[in-house]
């Protein structure tokens, strides 16, 4: 256990490197939300959405939340690209310790970055009870480390950053355009029925992590979507499912012939 | 002008190198226009905001893509390639003029089949006007890369160049009509809709939509305006870029 939280500190000592490069990205992170919702607020239809601003809110918490933890996957890929395992596996930590020191380390730098984002949210939409307080933080921190790791399953099988950052590029498009961040899932069901987005595309959008992260903020602050345990197990699942994924495939890549 | 089409060519050419970034841009674009323009569409007031988005969309590309020319900078300065180009029996002004001009075509280059297909989707009503919107754009594109040049070899550290980006793109793109038209920053915010009516963004939205025939949200009743605007900003940063490359680039001290 002490191992881990000294991965922990490293991992949180090198992402604090970045700093500026943080105030930079949580820049982009408000003015998407200061400008760019503020003008759909006044663009967009009244019985779609009764504010932009308000629905926007929880939907950049969680992007800004991802992008943070997939941060994580970067330094993998660098590690791997430098052979920095050698070094790795000389220290007096167990292999499966350093995989999920690693998965947890990601996470959390995910939630540091995303706390003042929360913040905002609870400014502008309202606080939660203690209770509703608890499983968001929960929630956050499930999708959290499910996309640390699926981040470090990505990078430590892939050996070139260019291939990486292609992958990385991928996976965003797909689950932040595929969700309910930026739309409401009624109005992208009713585009399946006209036949304007393919069903696969709504599916995904509704058991997309991102929505059920956005959707359970926005239906404690915002009491639409109805509040249902559909999105916590979704949450459970696929933190569960990415955790062992994302561990498994970074001792492999530590224990990899070189 | 000979050594000046050499700079030209060898840019053109390195900008090919990036295969995996320009794949992703373009499926960024493909992304922003086949999801988020489509359902947006359905959700705001605005009348066929499809096309009025994918028109903006092109725009924010082109100029993403003018502004590339600074990473270029940057990794030479890394490499110490810049001693190399310092040595070439060629003046800096030829090489500054050089890598904007290569920078401006480039650009048009990787842009040109995404807006071929974005104006396939809107239709072309006047030629004359795309045409004479085409060419300002490609001034446009000039002007921004002599702005990258200008901020990259005045900064000299990526990192501080980096954020800088990001907090400008963050500001430029969405505080001009790229995204939407001018009425609704107004009604959002007045500061805002005041910086929108001076963003060159806004000038070169409003003229490719001109030249696209979407005139309905025009900033502009005037295509001279932003014709005017685009080719003074464009004077002014490639008239700066090529002083301050020239004073900055010796003498080392990039981070």
């Amino acid at each position: 256990m002490k191992a881990i939280i000294y991965i922990i500190e490293r991992d949180f000592k090198r992402f604090f490197r970045y700093r500026w490069w943080l105030v930079g990205l949580i820049s982009m992170n408000l003015a998407d939300l200061f400008i760019m919702a503020l003008v759909y607020t006044k663009m967009v239809r009244s019985e779609i959405l009764a504010s932009y601003f308000r629905f926007f809110s929880p939907g950049i918490t969680i992007t800004a939340l991802f992008a943070a933890a997939f941060m994580i996957g970067r330094e993998v890929n660098w590690e791997v690209r430098r052979d920095y395992a050698s070094y790795l596996l000389s220290l007096p930590i167990k292999r499966w310790e350093l995989a999920f020191g690693r998965v947890l380390s990601g996470g959390l730098r995910g939630m540091v970055y995303m706390a003042p984002l929360l913040l905002t949210t609870f400014v502008f939409l309202g606080s939660p009870t203690i209770f509703q307080l608890f499983i968001i933080l929960s929630a956050l921190f499930l999708i959290a480390i499910g996309t640390s790791s699926l981040s470090i399953s990505i990078a430590a099988s892939i050996t070139s950053f260019e291939k990486f950052v292609t992958a990385r590029g991928v996976v965003y498009y797909l689950l932040f355009f595929c969700s309910t961040v930026f739309y409401p899932i009624n109005l992208m069901e009713q585009l399946k029925e006209q036949g304007v987005l393919p069903p696969f595309m709504v599916d995904l959008a509704r058991n997309n992590p991102l929505s059920c992260g956005a959707d359970l903020i926005r239906s404690f602050l915002l009491n639409s979507p109805e509040f249902t345990p559909y999105l916590i197990i979704n949450l459970v699942a696929y933190a569960f499912i990415f955790v062992v994924l994302g561990a498994l495939t970074y001792v492999k890549m530590l224990q990899r012939t070189r | 002008m000979k050594k000046v089409l050499l700079v030209v060519e060898r840019d053109v050419k390195r900008f090919l190198r990036y295969r995996f970034l320009l794949i992703m841009r373009a499926l960024w674009f493909i992304v922003q226009i086949a999801l988020f323009g489509l359902i947006a569409s359905r959700m705001v007031v605005i009348e066929n905001y499809f096309q009025y988005y994918a028109a903006g969309v092109s725009i924010i590309i082109l100029y993403s893509t003018a502004m590339f020319v600074s990473y270029d900078i940057y990794e030479e300065a890394e490499h110490g390639v810049i001693d190399y180009l310092l040595s070439l029996p060629l003046s800096r002004r030829e090489l500054v003029l050089g890598r904007s001009i290569a920078s401006g075509i480039r650009s048009f280059m990787y842009v040109g089949p995404l807006m071929a297909i974005v104006l396939f989707l809107i239709g072309v009503t006047n030629p004359l006007n795309l045409a004479i919107a085409l060419f300002s754009l490609f001034i446009f594109s000039f002007g921004v890369s002599g702005f990258a040049i200008t901020l990259a070899v005045a900064i000299k550290s990526e990192d501080r160049f980096d954020i800088l980006m990001g907090v400008l793109d963050a500001l430029i793109v969405r505080i001009s009509t790229t995204l939407y038209p001018r009425t609704f920053i107004q009604q959002a915010n007045t500061f805002y809709g005041l910086i929108s009516n001076f963003n060159p963004l806004t000038f070169a939205a409003d003229l490719f939509r001109w030249g696209a025939g979407i005139e309905k949200y025009l900033t502009f009743s005037n295509p001279l305006i932003p014709i005017m605007a685009i080719i003074i900003f464009s004077s002014f940063f490639a008239l700066i870029g090529i002083v301050v490359y020239e004073k900055r680039l010796e003498g080392g001290g990039w981070q």
